[in-house]
């Protein structure tokens, strides 16, 4: 059993599991109540639904309570008051923080935050950096260009809130900012899977400098599943020698789970600060036990601004049914988030998700860590085409590669690719959600 | 491993004093924004000790 050292706070941390859904209750409850009273929005939803405060009084009533959707979020947001809607809690002049959605999935949604939101997401933070083995004495490089979008902004605040010194890598480009972090000796990072493995590449192979050599420790990822698949996050820890975390969270909802350094194979959701469901996508059940993949509908349980109410976050999870050896009793969630139910497609009948192909792509060696796939129509049938990139001094070994690549598709995804290979350095890469899945079909 | 009950309350006790000081000083500085952006950005905090113990109590987990 850890020691109380290794918690943020080990009051919420290790509460049993019955106590802790008597509070995400009361909290649900809390919130539910707050944004009944203080938006228009929610109260002509909640009216429509005939759902009144009084009526939430177990998990079950929780499920009845109407989901909210990013789309509907757009819609909101062209009423007053401009530019956030009518979800908007408290008054415009209470909001200090303003930031975005990435706009990946259509027009980016608005996030107001009141200054007690954003001490809020830097105390999620704290929760997960803490849990990962950050502390005072670290000095965190955070190569981020800091700008409308959330990333790693409460990042920054939280590493600050546990005492930590924080180098913002803000508008360097990736030589300055190695640079600076072999200057400063800085002993963690932070950023999105494909942007640290792109780092590593630039420092060897255009600047002479193994990254493993310098002074990282641990590197928190976010962004991207890619921490949370085996290969890699292998590849960043051995590019890196440092040790590699998952992290998740999204501008509407908040930081909402993390890894801890004992690497349980997924994420904890710090359920004293979220309230996480798991829906079947086909049935709409609500998936309670380990084993079954889901939706998640995620509620916040503290952010007053804008409230997350049980938002449809489209990603895709399920519960791992061990507990983890840290001590912490929050649930873990199986391999992190695996994918997104709008990104997990049909091809030849079959689903597919590409961070399987990932998976494979990333575990066989002399290939690069970049990738794209495509898949469009050829006549009545359909088509996959893989593009991979051999690692320099790979050349001869292509044939074996493409036999161990075609194989292990084959087994993992049940498909048949057509694998092309590109020179080294060749196809995209990408500083912040990278784009390698292109489903033409729809064009 | 964990705190005792009577230990949080204690903590409580502290975060709940700190609460209604700084929502003393606030109204009691009402024309010096230099005290009250600063009592706000503190309530924040108070706010935060509260989700991180007095919720516990309060609800009396």
């Amino acid at each position: 059993m850890a020691d109380k050292q290794n918690y943020w706070n080990l009051v919420l941390e290790t509460l049993p599991l019955e106590k802790l859904q008597k509070l995400q209750l009361n909290k649900f409850l809390r919130i539910f109540q707050w944004a009944y009273n203080n938006s228009k929005f929610h109260r002509s939803l909640y009216e429509k639904a005939g759902i009144t405060p009084d009526d939430i009084q177990s998990f079950e009533d929780i499920r009845h309570v109407p989901k909210v959707e990013k789309s509907m979020m757009r819609d909101i947001q062209k009423k007053d008051p401009f530019p956030y809607g009518d979800a908007l809690c408290v008054p415009l002049e209470e909001v200090t923080e303003y930031r975005q959605t990435s706009g990946t999935t259509g027009q980016p949604v608005y996030q107001p935050d009141t200054w007690q939101d954003w001490e809020w997401w830097a105390e999620c933070w704290a929760y997960l950096l803490w849990a990962q083995g950050y502390r005072p004495a670290d000095r965190v490089f955070i190569p981020f260009g800091y700008n409308v979008f959330v990333a790693f902004w409460a990042g920054h605040y939280g590493a600050e809130k546990i005492g930590c010194e924080v180098v913002p890598g803000g508008v360097l480009d990736t030589k300055s900012r190695i640079l600076k972090i072999q200057e400063l000796r800085a002993t963690a990072l932070m950023g999105t899977p494909t942007y640290i493995l792109g780092m590593a590449d630039t420092a060897r192979n255009q600047m002479g400098i193994d990254p493993a050599e310098l002074t990282i420790n641990k590197i928190t990822c976010a962004g991207e599943p890619g921490a949370g698949i085996p290969s890699t996050k292998k590849r960043i820890e051995t590019a890196w020698n440092a040790k590699v975390y998952d992290h998740a969270g999204a501008t509407e909802i908040g930081a909402w789970s993390y890894e801890c350094s004992h690497q349980p194979g997924g994420m904890h959701v710090n359920e004293a600060f979220f309230l996480v469901e798991i829906e079947d996508i086909d049935t709409g059940e609500i998936i309670t036990g380990p084993g079954k993949r889901g939706k998640m509908i995620i509620t916040a349980l503290d952010r007053v601004a804008q409230p997350c109410i049980r938002f449809d976050s489209k990603d895709i999870i399920e519960w791992a049914p061990e507990s983890c050896s840290c001590g912490r009793t929050f649930r873990i969630i199986k391999g992190g988030v695996v994918g997104r139910a709008d990104d997990i497609t049909k091809v030849k009948g079959v689903l597919l998700a590409p961070s399987a192909i990932e998976e494979v792509v990333r575990s066989i060696n002399g290939l690069g860590d970049e990738y794209e796939v495509i898949v469009e129509k050829a006549g009545d049938a359909e088509k996959i085409t893989l593009k991979v990139e051999l690692m320099p001094g790979s050349k001869d070994r292509r044939q074996s590669i493409e036999s161990k690549l075609t194989d292990q598709l084959r087994l993992k995804t049940n498909l048949r690719y057509d694998i092309i290979f590109n020179d080294y350095g060749t196809l995209p890469r990408y500083e912040v959600k990278a784009k390698r899945f292109k489903d033409m079909r729809k064009k | 491993m964990m705190t005792t009950e009577n230990e949080l309350k204690k903590i409580d006790d502290k975060i709940k004093l700190l609460r209604n000081t700084a929502e003393e000083l606030k109204s009691l500085a009402e024309n010096i924004p230099a005290i009250t952006r600063n009592t706000t950005r503190l309530l924040a905090s108070v706010k935060m000790m509260e989700l991180n113990i007095s919720d516990c109590i309060d609800f009396d987990i």
